[in-house]
């Protein structure tokens, strides 16, 4: 069962650029891609990114412990924005960017924060795959959930697609 | 680097491994894929979609690459000879022969990073490009043509990378409402269209290229769109159509048009 994760680069390039802006309380930034899909032969997936929208400054709460904590307006209009390009149609992807070239890694609060609130995408688009994607200054991985209450799989190959077009294994 | 791929080192310290891991569509296996299929296969791809309804028949031994007198005799899928022609040169490629029309395989095409499409017709031209957009996919289109003129013949034809963002086969004034209803109304013609393996060979060699310099650019000027003009006659290859077409922005593919448009009900 394969997912594939595909995004235009000159979309990868603004959210990156979003991304690495400085928040005035915040340690990092996150956003969201709206997604659409289509299946692949073995049951598998292919995702891919059409839009991005950042999480606006008032959105965030401060927290110490975490990079970034959004507050419930940011998921409210990000599932809102989805609703509205697709009326259940559309997947939506958290991201955020660890600052290193390379793949990078998921941390534990990546892994723990986004088992709260991806199920929660599902109450917008409840057949579509929703998920997490964390990009490096050159890669990415991504966790996908197929359904509401399934654990969330890794995304096992991602395209960038541009010129130079970039094609990486999302998983060790 | 391994040493079967040793002389094309200058693509990059991983490129053995980055053109490994590639999988590419080709759609149509006839003088165009066939080219492309076995050029594929030397360069080091490691996994191939190749796709064609058809069997292959005396009539396409002029062109085709791969194709021998005795695959005519047995009646062979032209998927078949272009797997044989892949594994010939790389044992190791995964092929996943498709003998249907492209229209049945769209599951295995969509998992490809990039598609070539070596159709006949420009109404499937459209087609098949339509669907790469709709799935991110780089689309490698290969045409080829030869009218008759007052002074004997003209072999013409192009080679055109379209890519998402770029400007596609309408906006190079490739594809046109009259080239498709000239296609309708040639629709069930007898006879085939006159096709030649040298200028097959031209205008694959340089889909070739397009696609190794996107994914293993070996100078600092990777193209994302392409359009190459073929004169058979003059022997030249030129590009005009797309210096007039560059600053253009297509607004024949909207960027948020992705994906399978019934997915959630296609489960």
């Amino acid at each position: 069962m394969t997912t594939v994760f595909r995004m235009r680069s000159d979309m990868l390039n603004i959210v990156r650029d979003d991304l690495e802006r400085r928040h005035p309380f915040a340690a990092e930034r996150v956003g969201f891609f709206l997604c659409r899909a289509g299946r692949l032969n073995d049951d598998g997936l292919v995702i891919l990114a059409g839009a991005y929208h950042p999480v606006e400054d008032d959105d965030y709460l401060p927290d110490d412990t975490v990079g970034a904590m959004m507050g419930p307006g940011a998921i409210r209009k990000a599932m809102q924005r989805a609703y509205a390009a697709g009326a259940g149609d559309v997947s939506l992807f958290h991201v955020h960017m660890h600052g290193h070239s390379g793949l990078p890694e998921f941390s534990r609060v990546d892994v723990d924060e986004s088992k709260k609130f991806v199920p929660d995408f599902f109450n917008v688009a409840p057949l579509m795959p929703h998920g997490i994607i964390v990009l490096s200054h050159d890669r990415a991985v991504g966790l996908c959930w197929r359904g509401q209450s399934q654990e969330p799989t890794l995304i096992g190959r991602f395209a960038q697609v541009g010129a130079p077009m970039r094609i990486w294994r999302g998983k060790r | 680097m391994s040493g079967r791929l040793a002389s094309q080192s200058f693509l990059g310290p991983e490129s053995d491994s980055v053109l490994a891991a590639i999988e590419v569509g080709i759609v149509g296996l006839g003088g165009g894929g066939s080219h492309v299929a076995q050029q594929l296969a030397h360069v080091g791809i490691g996994k191939f979609v190749p796709v064609d309804h058809d069997i292959v028949e005396d009539k396409n031994l002029n062109r085709l690459v791969g194709a021998t007198a005795e695959d005519v005799m047995a009646g062979a899928a032209k998927t078949a000879i272009a797997e044989r022609v892949i594994k010939g040169v790389n044992p190791a490629a995964l092929v996943t022969p498709r003998q249907m029309k492209w229209q049945e395989a769209t599951a295995d095409l969509r998992r490809c990073d990039i598609i070539f499409g070596c159709v006949d017709s420009y109404r499937e031209r459209d087609e098949l490009e339509r669907f790469a957009r709709r799935f991110l996919i780089p689309y490698i289109d290969v045409g080829m043509d030869v009218h008759a003129s007052q002074e004997g013949f003209i072999i013409s034809g192009q080679t055109v990378l379209s890519s998402p963002g770029g400007p596609c086969l309408w906006c190079l004034g490739i594809l046109t409402q009259e080239r498709i209803a000239e296609d309708a109304r040639r629709y069930g013609e007898a006879g085939s269209r006159p096709q030649v393996v040298w200028a097959n060979g031209v205008l694959t060699s340089l889909a070739v290229g397009l696609f190794v310099q996107l994914v293993c650019p070996w100078h600092g000027k990777s193209q994302l769109s392409a359009c190459c003009e073929f004169d058979g006659n003059n022997h030249r290859v030129e590009s005009n159509r797309l210096h007039h077409a560059r600053n253009i922005r297509c607004n024949h593919f909207r960027s948020d048009e992705l994906g399978d448009a019934f997915f959630c009900r296609s489960e």
